[in-house]
């Protein structure tokens, strides 16, 4: 409980410390949380996601870093690794693979890089799963921009 | 002069105080030195300024006293500036000190008036052969009225131990000859110690000062002050404080770690392995740095490795149980190694 806060704490003075480290992610604590954080990442480039900006929500259980944090996309987005409803995300690191040296910072970067490599064999968006499987990859990038566009993006008008 | 007794009439008091509780005669015989020489400077004093001040060096015995107590007690600011003094004239100490009690009495006066008022004196050319303004202008630390008076009491009572049978001034003769042995001898005291630093010895003053209660308070103030000053190695008087002020003064923890753990034992330990823990992001001290729980080389300290022990026990850098990890510890492959580096999620 104590431990979690205090390396949750050093994680943020070095979130603060290092703002303009990476701009692809921005990590914003609650202002009366320190379990609940927010992260804004942009799509990377050359992926249907390009332009868009997508918002994540953690929730730090209070073993941390000993277990993982819990996140999921509250951005819509139609990725095979990304439950189309909840956000809830399929990565390895999240689950079972997930180590106390992981940070929030590198969880984001992890995220980042799923997107770019969505793994369609174990997916939770089944439709662009398929997708993917059978080999529409214009299907998949269609989609995926276009969602993009709608949810990710700043309305023109 | 009016304004010589008013910057600190409370301290005054309160060195005054202790200075009696010491030492009561040294004291009085001090504040007979201080009196003479204020008479003397001030007859010599030709100006209508000088002169309106003249009345007070008689009953101003609060403000000689605080003089007669600020070549030790006033030591926070001044041994700097005195060292750079003595540096700058050292060999013509004498010289200068003969000039200013003859000629630059008024200068004199006039910077032991002012300064306190607008210190330090933009003045800081050597126009003038006025050493005074000189010292004055060096002593740009320290604003305080005490310490720039001391200063040139110092000075003074150098010059006056060595010029006395010069007769550098009849007033002096008259005014304090009666009790010129006794004040003598009072000074000798301190005037060695003055010239040991003219010498160019770094002695501060209060460690050579005669008086016992005085010690606690110079060696509270000495961190300020060996801040400022180089230390010879050899230098007796080198604080015992002095190791620690140097962690004081280094503020980032960590360097102040590798500083207390020496050079070359920092740099092996910047160049080998993290100076924080991964996992809770505190400062790894030298057990947890040499605390190797993997082969994949993965580094946490103790209170963390127990954590995860009771938890998943697996290894956060390789992900491997610790105990089949320390099991294979005789021959870890290097293909394994580099894989598990590869893995690890810093990056």
């Amino acid at each position: 409980m104590q431990a979690s806060r205090a390396r949750l704490f050093k994680e943020y003075k070095e979130v603060q410390r290092e703002k303009s480290a990476d701009p692809d992610i921005q990590l914003i604590c609650d202002d009366s949380n320190i379990f609940k954080w927010t992260a804004v990442i942009k799509g990377p480039s050359e992926t249907p996601f390009e332009g868009g900006v997508f918002q994540l929500a953690f929730s730090i259980p209070e073993q941390y870093p000993l277990l993982p944090p819990q996140v999921r996309f509250i951005t819509k987005i139609f990725h095979p690794n990304v439950h189309f409803k909840t956000g809830e995300i399929c990565l390895d690191i999240l689950k079972n693979a997930w180590s106390p040296a992981w940070t929030l910072q590198s969880v984001c970067r992890a995220i980042i890089a799923l997107m770019a490599h969505p793994e369609a064999d174990s997916p939770l968006n089944c439709d662009s799963g398929n997708l993917l499987r059978s080999g529409d990859i214009r299907g998949y990038q269609s989609m995926a921009r276009m969602y993009t566009r709608l949810a990710a993006m700043p309305k023109k008008e | 002069m009016g304004y010589d007794g008013a910057p600190s009439p409370a301290s005054a008091a309160a060195r005054d105080a202790k200075k009696k509780r010491g030492n009561r005669s040294s004291a009085k015989l001090k504040q007979c030195k201080l009196d003479a020489r204020r008479e003397q400077w001030l007859s010599q004093v030709k100006d209508g300024k000088e002169a309106t001040a003249k009345p007070l060096p008689a009953g101003a015995g609060s403000g000689a006293g605080s003089n007669a107590g600020s070549p030790i007690l006033a030591s926070p600011h001044p041994p700097l500036p005195r060292r750079r003094a003595d540096a700058r004239s050292r060999g013509g100490v004498l010289e200068d000190d003969k000039e200013d009690a003859g000629a630059t009495g008024h200068e004199v006066g006039g910077s032991d008036l002012d300064s306190p008022m607008h210190s330090p004196c933009s003045d800081n050319s050597r126009g003038g052969g006025c050493t005074q303004s000189k010292r004055c202008s060096s002593n740009g630390g320290g604003p305080s009225l005490s310490s720039v008076s001391s200063l040139w009491s110092s000075s003074r009572s150098v010059s006056d131990a060595e010029d006395d049978d010069t007769g550098s001034g009849p007033e002096e003769e008259n005014g304090v000859l009666d009790d010129w042995e006794a004040v003598a001898d009072a000074l000798s005291v301190d005037d060695n110690s003055h010239c040991h630093q003219s010498l160019g010895t770094t002695m501060p003053p209060a460690a050579t000062s005669e008086s016992a209660p005085l010690a606690n308070t110079s060696k509270r103030t000495e961190p300020i002050r060996s801040n400022a000053r180089a230390w010879t190695p050899d230098d007796t008087f080198r604080p015992q404080s002095l190791p620690s002020i140097s962690k004081q003064s280094s503020f980032p923890a960590r360097i102040g770690n590798c500083w207390g753990m020496g050079m070359s034992a920092a740099h092996q330990s910047i160049l080998s392995m993290p100076l924080s823990c991964p996992i809770c992001y505190e400062d790894l001290d030298p057990t947890d740095s040499s605390f190797l729980p993997c082969p994949c080389g993965f580094h946490l300290c103790l209170f963390c490795h127990k954590r995860i022990l009771e938890a998943d026990a697996r290894c956060p850098g390789c992900r491997k149980l610790y105990n089949s990890g320390s099991a294979g510890e005789g021959a870890p492959t290097p293909v394994r190694l580099s894989r598990s580096c590869s893995m690890g999620p810093r990056h």
